[in-house]
């Protein structure tokens, strides 16, 4: 196995409400040898870089919703979303509630669209 | 840093779990204004989603309080104090009935009664099944708390600390000090009275079955504050967490599933031999001969053994229906299929049985604090029965609700120490850097380092001299930690909250580490490979820790025993 196929590169949305500057995307580079949820990709990529915010509780069975991401355009569960070595991503907050920093959201503010 | 919001009221429940809940309904409905603090987003956070749903109460016509009773104290062997376990079983019934009416749903047969199943060491069946497991639990919880006027439920707010009264009040808790992560604001919440339902500090096993919150603060402040904590070296384990895949380590495969009568599964090691005699051995007897086999060299690369039911004579059609559940049903979206694959698993902490000690009112040794577990520790000793923790979280957490809600009748605010107030603000300001002086991966390589100490050292098996080492690493883990800081962010610094948690940690680590080393002993859940004999005569007590400033002072407190 060649090394770029034990690294996911990710494109990570990046938002610092505090500062008002406008949301941009930052890239990372996880090295990883097995199929890795994201929810796990992204506690690593708070590790390498922990200004990077996440939220990290689970209830291990797929069903609380602390997870919940887009990721290449889709919103999805982290917990049991899966991504392989070699692979790209990009990954953004769900887009049904209102941003708090990076990809983490405020479950208790569903943004006016996801109302109607 | 300055205090920039203030609140006011009379019970403040630190902890947003099926306890806090449950104590913030208790003190509500009899009238007092509660405010909920919640370290995450409600529903979406702590301890309790993780539970399966078992649930146990004397409802079977064969049963009775008095079994239950007896039951638990057996279990604990011997350690849990009786006025509470008489508490836990004279409640149990009622509480589940209140959960009905906050909306909860539990499996019935089809005559409408209960289903009850039985679990080891309950003489009648007594188990109740919770309709969609501590997620169906704690919204509906969650649902009553929001539909109250008195509770108001403070999301993503992380507690630093405890605040105390003034000079003759110093041993009185009238409230906390917190961080709002969703504003950044350093909230002072002035209360007549505090529950602590924080849970338990599983995560700081490197191998645990529970969501990163259980980190264990709570049991930090309320023994800053002063507040007996008792036990501390009784943690529950389970015998099979997963070890790897690491995106599917933490969740569990059932050890119970492995009996003949299930699925007739084993535990095998790295090169296909069985590690468990049949019939299977209780829980915590298996969990050493598995940690055994781990220490022999007969376990994976990642330091785990296999779970598999892949060869069951049941056959796999069995296999499959017992195994459709969520939990397995996450474990599938991971890649592995549990009915035909060897899963990786090791013993994993998965519940804290000691803690802040509390009495039938769930009152501390704190005046104004309260208590209720999993934070509270003294009800069920050195094990518990399936199913118990989570009727503790209702009896007591009910308990404690209205016991706080009669001290905040019966008492006024009182002013907090304006040492107590600066003491923790200056705290806090100390780890933030002005000058952009931090190392970002320091907190979690140190983190990482203290995790894999607790987990070799203060494991299913222990013994004199690892302790002693763990109590050296956690101390140089504090003192490195203590010269770290993070960042200014105004809004979810995160970094900062890292900080603050492994700050706790590591005192929660030293705790365990003491504790363990007093108990010269074995006796359920701990196991000291130096002395393998429970010994009644000198070890039927609590050990005790008590905050003397900096340093604790270690001791021993005597279990609570009713009168015949």
């Amino acid at each position: 196995m060649t090394e770029s196929n034990q690294i996911i590169s990710v494109k990570a949305y990046r938002f610092e409400p505090a500062n008002q500057v406008k949301p941009y995307f930052q890239n990372f580079e996880v090295k990883c040898s097995e199929p890795i949820s994201i929810m796990a990709l992204l506690a690593k990529i708070h590790e390498i870089d922990p200004s990077f915010a996440c939220r990290t509780s689970t209830c291990f069975k797929g069903k609380c919703g602390s997870c919940l991401i887009r990721v290449n355009g889709q919103d999805v569960l982290g917990c049991t979303t899966l991504v392989n070595p070699g692979e790209s991503i990009v990954v953004e907050p769900y887009s049904k509630f209102k941003v708090i920093r990076d990809v983490v959201v405020d479950f208790r503010e569903p943004l006016s669209a996801a109302k109607e | 840093m300055k205090i920039t919001e203030n609140l006011q009221t009379d019970v403040l429940v630190i902890g947003g779990g099926a306890a806090g809940l449950r104590a913030a309904l208790a003190a509500a409905e009899s009238g007092s204004q509660v405010i909920v603090t919640n370290k995450g987003p409600l529903t979406k956070s702590g301890i309790t989603l993780t539970a399966a749903g078992g649930m146990q109460a004397p409802f079977h016509p064969a049963d009775s309080e008095e079994q239950y009773f007896k039951d638990t104290l057996q279990c604990g062997y011997g350690l849990g104090d009786q006025n509470l376990a008489k508490v836990l079983a004279a409640d149990a019934c009622s509480r589940i009935l209140d959960l009905e009416r906050y909306g909860t749903r539990f499996v019935r047969d089809t005559e409408g009664h209960f289903s009850l199943g039985q679990f080891p060491g309950q003489s009648q069946p007594r188990n109740l099944f919770v309709k969609g497991g501590g997620l169906g639990l704690v919204s509906s919880l969650a649902k009553a708390c929001q539909a109250h006027a008195n509770i108001l439920i403070i999301d993503d707010f992380f507690v630093s600390g405890l605040i105390t009264g003034q000079s003759s009040q110093e041993n009185v808790a009238v409230g906390a000090i917190g961080i709002n992560l969703r504003n950044g604001q350093l909230t002072l919440i002035q209360a007549k009275a505090v529950v602590m339902a924080t849970g338990g500090c599983q995560w700081l096993w490197e191998i645990n079955d529970c969501p990163t919150d259980a980190t264990g603060e709570g049991l930090v402040y309320a023994y800053r504050a002063g507040a007996d904590l008792i036990d501390m070296e009784m943690v529950l384990f389970y015998p099979s967490v997963i070890v790897w895949p690491p995106s599917v380590k933490g969740a569990f495969a059932h050890y119970e599933f492995l009996a003949a009568d299930i699925l007739d599964g084993n535990i095998y090691d790295h090169v296909g031999n069985s590690v468990l005699p049949k019939p299977l051995p209780i829980r915590n007897e298996a969990m050493q001969l598995m940690a055994k086999a781990i220490n022999d060299g007969r376990g994976s690369e990642h330091g785990g053994l296999f779970w598999y039911v892949g060869n069951s004579p049941n056959g796999l059609k069995r296999v499959r229906e017992t195994l459709n559940i969520a939990q397995y049903n996450y474990i599938k979206s991971h890649g592995i299929d549990p009915a035909t694959d060897k899963i990786e698993v090791a013993p994993g902490a998965h519940y804290l049985l000691g803690g802040i000690h509390i009495n039938e009112q769930c009152q501390t040794t704190v005046n104004g604090l309260f208590a209720t577990p999993e934070c509270a520790g003294n009800f069920d000793g050195a094990n518990r029965l399936a199913g118990s923790g989570i009727t503790a979280t209702q009896v007591f957490g009910a308990k404690a609700g209205f016991a706080a809600h009669q001290w905040a009748v019966a008492n006024q605010y009182i002013d907090a120490n304006p040492a107590s107030i600066e003491q923790e603000t200056w705290r806090i300001a100390g780890k933030i850097s002005t000058t952009n002086n931090y190392q970002g991966t320091a907190i979690s390589e140190l983190r990482n380092r203290l995790r894999t100490a607790v987990q070799s050292y203060a494991g299913v098996n222990r013994n004199g001299e690892g302790l002693a080492r763990l109590t050296k690493i956690a101390k140089e883990i504090r003192e490195e930690l203590s010269q770290l800081q993070v960042p200014e962010v105004k809004v979810y610094n995160q970094q900062l909250i890292d900080l603050l948690q492994l700050e706790s940690m590591c005192e929660v680590a030293m705790l365990v580490a003491e504790c363990a080393l007093m108990r010269q002993e074995s006796r359920g859940h701990h196991y000291r490979t130096d002395f393998p004999r429970q010994d009644d005569q000198n070890w039927l007590k609590h050990t005790l820790a008590v905050s003397m400033g900096i340093e604790p002072r270690f001791a021993t407190k005597p279990i609570n025993m009713l009168s015949e």
